[in-house]
């Protein structure tokens, strides 16, 4: 199956509320950022996180933000970047681009 | 840090260790577990003094091993930041994780490792974490204020250096690669080793 | 909601930057936990234990220990999977303590 996403794509992190053991840190939920890198298909940790050790496995992408669209933090500078891991599921493709909070 | 410690801020308590009747309570319990498992057939003592071994034989000198070559062998290190596992690996080095991501610090560029969630790390190249790197004030504060963080570490970041910090939050793992010393093409190998230490494999450190 | 383990971002004090030694019972609760998840023997996946001490409450996982919070929450995985009874580790546990109990007298006596 041909994934969702390619190097360079805006994207943004789903903001829900999903109960259970996630590894979607809550502090990027929302956030547009931009796939910087495919890293393959792994199992689902919230399958693994019950007991559920099969399975097709999700697309898992390394996705790049802006440090100032993240926190109002003045030390952070214009140039620095996060760069965190995000499942397929998690992404939702975006045609807005990433804007630092000095500029919106 | 007491365990105990009663805090009214809203603050995470830095780390919290267990006292001597809390370190010899954990004590009993996991040669206790141990027992029930052995008891059960699902595993042997053998066993779990080799996997202490092998968890012990882990550490710095490893990671060390990969920066030298990185620096002295500009193929290989093209290669390995390409495709991490395979070149550890190359050089006799298990790797237990689905991949290791290095990232290269450059005049321009520095990069700092996390885990926010928990406390992942690269432990099949470098053993367990320092104790700081597990504690919530670590894990907070991050990726959120890196730059202070780095100071807190004695390293005053340039303002014009780009900061790339990656939270390991799921299936890879992270090393960074420091710039090579000037002298790199005077020096050897086993040199070269020596002046990498873990805080710089972390970012904790330039 | 937001976990209490998911602290990324929030406010927190300085590093505490000694470096503290890893104790021997540190070392076999991730042994135990590496040989239980291996490749022959698949029991305990990583993502199940980070989810038992994502979900055995906040004072647990804010006044134990990193590896005493993996240690319990090992534990209670085990039993829900009813890979091992609460039962023959209590009588376990008891039998260990019986044993220190003895060793601690013994060696005040010398």
């Amino acid at each position: 199956m041909k994934r969702r996403f390619d190097i360079g794509d805006n994207v943004c992190v789903r903001s829900i509320d999903k109960p259970g053991h996630v590894r979607i840190p809550f502090y990027i939920r929302g956030k547009l950022g931009t796939i910087l890198q495919y890293c393959g298909r792994y199992l689902n940790p919230e399958d693994l996180a019950v007991g559920k050790t099969s399975g097709p496995g999700v697309d898992l992408y390394r996705v790049e933000f802006v440090q100032n669209t993240l926190w109002d933090q003045p030390d952070n500078q214009p140039q620095d970047k996060l760069v965190i891991e995000i499942y397929d599921h998690w992404l939702t493709q975006t045609n807005t681009l990433v804007k630092s909070r000095a500029e919106v | 840090m007491s365990k105990n410690h009663e805090h009214t801020h809203n603050e995470h308590e830095p780390i919290v260790v267990e006292d001597d009747a809390g370190n010899l309570e954990a004590q009993i319990i996991i040669d206790a577990l141990q027992d029930v498992l052995m008891a059960n057939g699902l595993l042997t003592a053998p066993e779990v003094t080799k996997q202490i071994e092998v968890m012990e034989a882990k550490g710095v000198h490893l990671g060390a091993k990969i920066v030298a070559k990185a620096w002295k062998d500009p193929d290989y290190k093209a290669r390995l930041l390409e495709n991490g596992k395979s070149c550890i690996q190359e050089i006799g080095i298990p790797v237990g994780e689905a991949q290791i991501i290095v990232v290269e610090n450059t005049s321009q560029v520095h990069n700092l490792i996390t885990c926010t969630l928990c406390s992942c790390y690269p432990r099949s190249i470098l053993g367990q974490p320092p104790s700081w790197y597990i504690s919530k004030a670590y894990r907070a504060r991050s990726v959120r204020e890196p730059r202070r963080v780095l100071a807190e570490f004695g390293l005053e970041l340039s303002l014009d250096i780009q900061l790339i910090v990656h939270d390991s939050n799921a299936d890879m793992r992270y090393l960074v690669l420091p710039q090579a010393p000037e002298n790199i093409d005077d020096i050897d190998m086993k040199t070269a080793e020596t002046l990498v230490t873990r805080d710089h494999l972390i970012g904790v450190r330039r | 909601m937001k976990g209490y383990h998911d602290i990324g971002g929030d406010k927190a004090g300085v590093i505490p930057k000694e470096e503290l030694p890893w104790l021997y019972w540190e070392k076999k609760v991730e042994a135990i936990r590496n040989l239980l998840g291996d490749g022959t023997r698949r029991i305990i996946a990583l993502d199940e234990m980070r989810r038992g001490f994502e979900s055995f409450g906040q004072d647990k996982y804010d006044n134990l220990s990193f590896y005493r919070r993996r240690l319990e929450a090992m534990i209670d995985i085990l039993i829900e999977k009813e890979i091992i009874t609460q039962a023959e580790l209590d009588a376990a546990i008891g039998e260990k303590k019986r044993v220190w109990a003895s060793e601690l007298k013994n060696s005040s006596k010398i």
